[in-house]
Order: structure tokens, then sequence, then C-alpha cells
């Protein structure tokens, strides 16, 4: 062996050594369990130290109480972490921290738990799903996030199972299935838990199907009460969907897969509904459609709806209205805030469900403004049927605010909303029922070209504090903190910092693909962290549709599959 | 011999190795689209395009939407009829692509095959 060798085999050798040492490290550290309880739930939102939900606190403000990093250091920001989910597509989750140990899914029905500290994988669960599963999804295989209770982890997949693992090994501990995907019924949803239940909601309106919320005892997966989110005969609501399809409410859609929220004060539970279905042909649904386009408030004890507010009666431009509601208490009102693809931003009295006010977030022409009552007047120029192809419909189905979570600074009483300013062209069509099969009543769609943005309003009065413009839709969910940073994400795979308070950015880094998934920060150790989600997937169509679309530079976007994790640099 | 090995890979990743697609169960397509350029073939796929529910992913004109442009020169170029004829009859696992061999006949997927050529050839005629 020559002199040059024996050194390259020594370096070999110690490189390995120095591999198993730093792998024992990692792997030796301990890595805790703790019981989730209705306790550290209900108090979610003041512990900085853990991710508890997807939408952080039972409010859903994805509001961090933590300022190790603020604005002044954010420039410091370093990625420490990378964890590889090993499939591409939507990565639509928002990941969950219990005391180090973070657990978070991905597309294609996998769960993982990862030591949060330095990324090293505690165990994995690939939940085996249908090669048939992708067609029964309009908008890929993704998934939202899990819930944690106890000494378990729930989530939902594709095909319908809610599963519970043991949250130290990954094992299986139930498995049910509560929808038949190859009709369309499918989930995407992060579950909530609430007072020992699992809540869950389905996907599937761009089909025919009759969709629902529904609670899971966490203990054994039975069914605890399934409501329905487009009433049946006899029940209030049900004349809304017109006289001539008898059948249009039995196939009306009407999905639930964005988390709600939870006051426990009130008792109530907040879970919004989606679109109607046909999406874009209301010709043979005339009427409301309850309650597709609203926002429910439930007992959560057994599903009952005790109130509603709707945002689009008889939608015919798919804005599918299921988007989340943050709770806020804002100069001593109990209010919920909503973003909605309509284009507005709504405050509701969230005692009563009635309106206070909406505001634009992007040009919005398909209403001219509200009722006293908030029902929004429609300008009659921009209603599609077979024969009227209306231009320039602002927002298009996306709006607005899509589907990704906005952010609530309960210190600034700001809120952060991820938005587009993208207008679209439409004629409706009649399309065929057939189970399992499209059914999106739309002969032509033309989405324009436009641009993102992220827009930041006063709680208070709805005013518009700043907007951050960007040639892409920004995809992401939002996360503020209490150091007074906004971050979100954009489908070019940038992940940013603003200044909340005027908007400026301060920190970007790229992150290697799209950004469609939400970012989460928690503390270990004293070190805080921040983590994001990327891989580029999901309903894509409003940016490169036709060849053209509102995004068209996103045409072959890259895709990905993996989580980055930041820490100031020390 | 590095370039030969390639070379080879090359091969093999362009034949579909690298996928379970190609040639799928029992891999009996032939090689060629025997209804390739027939009019009432191109008329049969543009209304199985719609039926089946292509144009949710691919978009309307099958220019692309969640799934890619299936026009464009870049696409059309790459896979033989064989390997698109694999891919809707077998799917492409792990991805959104789903088996429709429980939906199509094989004269159905070569149909949508010649669909495609003739949307692609379309595209190359306007110059887009």
């Amino acid at each position: 062996m020559s002199a040059r060798a024996g050194i390259g085999m020594l370096r070999a050798v110690c490189a390995v050594l120095i591999g198993a040492v730093l792998f024992t490290s990692a792997g030796a550290a301990e890595v805790k369990h703790t019981p989730v309880t209705d306790a550290m739930l209900l108090n979610a939102g003041k512990d900085g130290n853990n991710w508890l939900m997807a939408g952080r606190d039972y409010s859903g403000t994805r509001f961090s109480p933590l300022k190790q990093i603020d604005t002044r250091n954010v420039g410091k920001l370093v990625p420490v972490w990378t964890f590889s989910f090993g499939v591409l597509d939507a990565q639509n989750t928002t990941p969950l921290v219990v005391d180090g140990v973070m657990y978070v899914t991905s597309s294609h029905g996998r769960i993982f738990a990862v030591d949060a500290r330095n990324g090293t994988m505690l165990w994995q669960y690939n939940h085996p799903l249908p090669d048939e599963v992708g067609k029964f999804m309009c908008c890929d295989l993704g998934n939202r996030g899990a819930a944690v209770y106890k000494d378990k982890v729930f989530y939902a997949t594709p095909d319908s199972h809610v599963i519970a693992l043991d949250r130290a090994t990954g094992k299986v501990v139930w498995d049910v299935t509560i929808a038949d995907w190859t009709k369309a019924y499918t989930m995407t949803v992060a579950p909530l838990i609430v007072k020992g239940k699992v809540v869950v909601g389905m996907s599937g309106a761009e089909y025919p199907t009759r969709l629902w919320i529904e609670a899971l005892d966490t203990e054994t997966g039975k069914q605890a009460w399934r409501t329905y989110t487009i009433p049946g005969p006899g029940e209030f609501g049900f004349d809304t969907w017109g006289n001539t399809d008898p059948e249009a409410w039995k196939f009306g859609g009407g999905s639930a897969w964005i988390t709600g929220s939870y006051d426990p004060q009130l008792d109530i539970l907040y879970w919004s509904v989606g679109n109607p279905n046909p999406d874009w042909d209301g010709m043979n649904r005339k009427g409301d459609n309850l309650y597709t386009n609203s926002t429910l408030a439930l007992n959560p004890d057994n599903g009952d709806i005790k109130f509603y507010f709707q945002y689009t009666p008889w939608d015919v431009w798919d804005y599918d209205g299921n988007n989340e509601t943050i709770l806020a208490d804002i100069n001593g009102k109990k209010v919920w805030l909503h973003g909605d693809r309509n284009g507005f931003l709504y405050k509701i009295d969230r005692t009563n469900g009635k309106f206070i006010w909406g505001k634009e977030i992007s040009k919005v022409n398909w209403a001219t403004g509200f009722t006293a009552e908030g029902r929004p007047i429609v300008n009659p120029d921009k209603v599609t049927n077979y024969e009227k192809k209306v231009t320039n419909v602002c927002p298009a189905s996306e709006g607005g605010k899509w589907w990704n979570p906005m952010s609530y600074n309960p210190q600034l009483q700001m809120v952060f909303v991820p938005s587009r300013e993208i207008c679209v062209d439409l004629l409706a069509g009649p399309s065929e029922r057939v189970e399992g099969k499209y059914n999106l009543g739309i002969a032509e769609a033309d989405w324009h070209k436009g641009h993102g943005q992220l827009v930041a309003f006063d709680a208070v009065t709805g005013e518009k504090k700043w907007t951050v413009k960007a040639p892409s839709p920004f995809t992401s969910g939002v996360l503020t903190t209490a150091g007074g940073l906004t971050f979100a994400g954009t489908p070019e795979g940038l992940f940013n910092a603003y200044d909340s308070k005027t908007g400026k950015e301060l920190w970007s880094y790229q992150t290697g693909s799209g950004i469609v998934g939400s970012p989460v920060s928690f503390m270990i150790d004293g070190r805080q962290y921040v983590a994001i989600p990327s891989g580029w997937g999901g309903w894509t169509g409003w940016a490169t549709w036709g060849g053209r679309g509102g995004a068209p530079h996103l045409k072959d976007n890259r895709k990905g599959g993996y989580l980055t994790v930041f820490a100031l640099f020390q | 011999m590095r370039n030969v090995l390639l070379a080879l890979c090359a091969v093999w990743l362009l034949t579909g190795g690298a996928g379970e697609v190609p040639g799928g169960p029992g891999g009996t397509a032939p090689a060629d689209n025997p209804l390739a350029g027939d009019p009432k073939a191109i008329q049969d796929g543009e209304v199985l395009y719609k039926r089946v529910s292509c144009h949710g992913c691919h978009g309307g004109n099958a220019r692309g939407g969640n799934g890619p442009d299936l026009t464009d020169d870049e696409w059309q170029r790459a896979p033989s009829d064989q390997m698109i004829f694999n891919t809707i009859k077998f799917g492409r696992k792990g991805t959104m692509m789903s088996p429709f061999k429980d939906d199509l006949t094989d004269d159905q997927i070569w149909a949508l095959v010649s669909y495609l050529r003739y949307l692609g050839e379309q595209r190359k005629a306007e110059g887009k």
C-alpha cells in the first residue's frame, strides 16, 4: 500500500468513526414522548416550545409567542437540518412538535416522527395507497398534517382512512375507513382533537358527492358523530337546492378539508364548508345551496349545527369557502376572521354568526358590496351560464385568499393573508354526473396572468396596512411570531421573513422546490427553530392552464419533498 | 467504457427501465399505434379524454394543468406511442397518474394516444 493510499484509507476510517460517534450521539440523546393532555391543547397558544395542532392553537392563529428570532437578528437564520420525505408532489403539511419530537405528514400517505433537534428519523409509517386513488382526487395526493393526543398521533389518508399511531413506536393502534374513495370521497385534512374526539372533514367536491364533518373516538376510532354539510330532506336548508334537479343536494359537494377552530369558553367548534358541485354550473341547483361556502358553528359533543354564516350563496365561480376561521378577541368582541376565495376578508361575531365587516383582499368585481347581513350583492355581469361567457371575473377561483392558512398576531391585532391578483374568463357547461368522475360544469376557463401578494390588515378596522407584491401568488401558510416577524413562502421555493409592522423583507432562503405547506416555530433546549415543508404540487391549474394561466412561468415547476429547519447561527 | 455504460443507462431510462410503466404487467402493447392518424380514433380520443377526466389534470386541450402539458415539444418528442399507451393503461406508480386499465379498452387507449399526437401536431402547426 502506498503512503497516499494509506492516508486515504485512514481518512475513510476516521470519517466512519466520526460518523458513528455523531450518529450514536444523536441516537442516544433522550427522546421524550410526553403525553398530550387536554390542558396542553387548551393552553397551546401560550406554549412557545411546542406546536400542538395544525393551527398552533384552538384559535388557529399560527402565531408563535417565541421571540429569540426577531427583526434584528433574523438575517442570521441558517438551515440546521433538512429531512427528505422520499416522495414528490404536494407537501401541504403543517408539522407538529411535542417536546422535541416532530410529527410530520407528507404526500402519498406518509407520516414521520423526527428528532426535532437534529432531523434524525425516529420512525415512519407509509400507508399503502391503492394505485388508482389519484384519479379520484382533484388536487394531488397531499396531506395537511396530523393531530396529537395522549400517546397517539392521528392522520387521514387519501383513501379515507383515519389512522391512530403510537407516538413512541409508529405502530398502528387503529385504522378505520370512513368513506368510499372509489366514489371520490377522499381526505387531505389535518384532524383536530376536541374533547377527546378526533374531528376530520372530507374532500371531493369536484365530483358528485355529499360530504361531511365527522368526529371519532380517539381511543377506538369509533364514530361519535357525523354532520353532513348539505342538509337532507326535512332538514333546515334542504330547500336551498332548487327544484329542477331532485338529486342536486345528494351530489352537491360541500367539502370540509380545512381544519376547524374551537372556542372552549363558548364550547363551539367552527368548521368551514367548500364549494357546491358542479363547481361552475349553477343551472340545476338554483338557491343558496346551504351549507356550501359557509362556516358552521357546531356543538362538539354531537355535531349539531348551532348557527352558520354563508360567504357565497349559489356559487358559480368555485369560491370554495372552506378556508380556516381564526378566533380572535378584539376590543372585547369575540370574532372570527376568515379570508375567502371570493376575495373578501370577513370579521364575524362568533357568538352568533352575525356579519361585522367584509374587506377586499384582492380586486373583487363579482360582487358590488354587501347587504347589512353580509350577503354579497352579486354583479349579474359576472354570472356565467351555458350561453353566457363572462370575462375578467375577479378574483378567480383561488381568490383573494386560496386555502393556504393566514396568521393573526394578537399583539399587533393584525392579520396576514397570503394572496394573489388573478382574474378569469368563464363559460359554464353541462357535465355528466357520474360518481367517481369529475363534474366541474365548465366549458371554458381562462385564467389571466396576474401576480402574488402578501397583505397585512388591521383586524380592528379591516384597513390594509401593507402589501408585498411578488411574481407568483404566496402559496404557503403564514407564520407570525412575537419577534415581530411574518414568514411566508412562494411557488419558486423562496421562504421569506418580513417585518410584521412594515412588510419589509428581512431574510430569504431558497428551499429548492415550491412551497405549498405551512411554516411552524418551536423551541428546544432554549433554541428557537423555524421549519418549512417544501414540495410543489396540488391544484396548479390556475398557474398554467391551457398553456397560459395566471402564472405561466410556473410551467414544469420543480417538484420536491422535504423539510428545512432553521435556527440562528451559533 | 464509462461513456458506453452511460449510454446504456440512458437507453434503459428512456425505454422506461427506471419506472414501472413500460411494458407494464404483461408488456404486450405493440410498439406503434395501430390507430395512428385515424380521424375516427382522434375523434373518439377527444371524447374519451373528457369522459375519463384526463382534462381534470392535463387541461381541456392537454396543454397542462395539474399534470404536465402533453402537447409541447419536450413531452411529445420523448415517449414512444407504446410508452404513452402503457402510462395510460398502467399508470405511473407513486404519482397522480393512475392506471386506466379498468376504464378503457386497448383500442380506446390507442384512440387517446392518437388524439394526443394530433394535439401535438396541431400545436406544432401553430408554432407555439
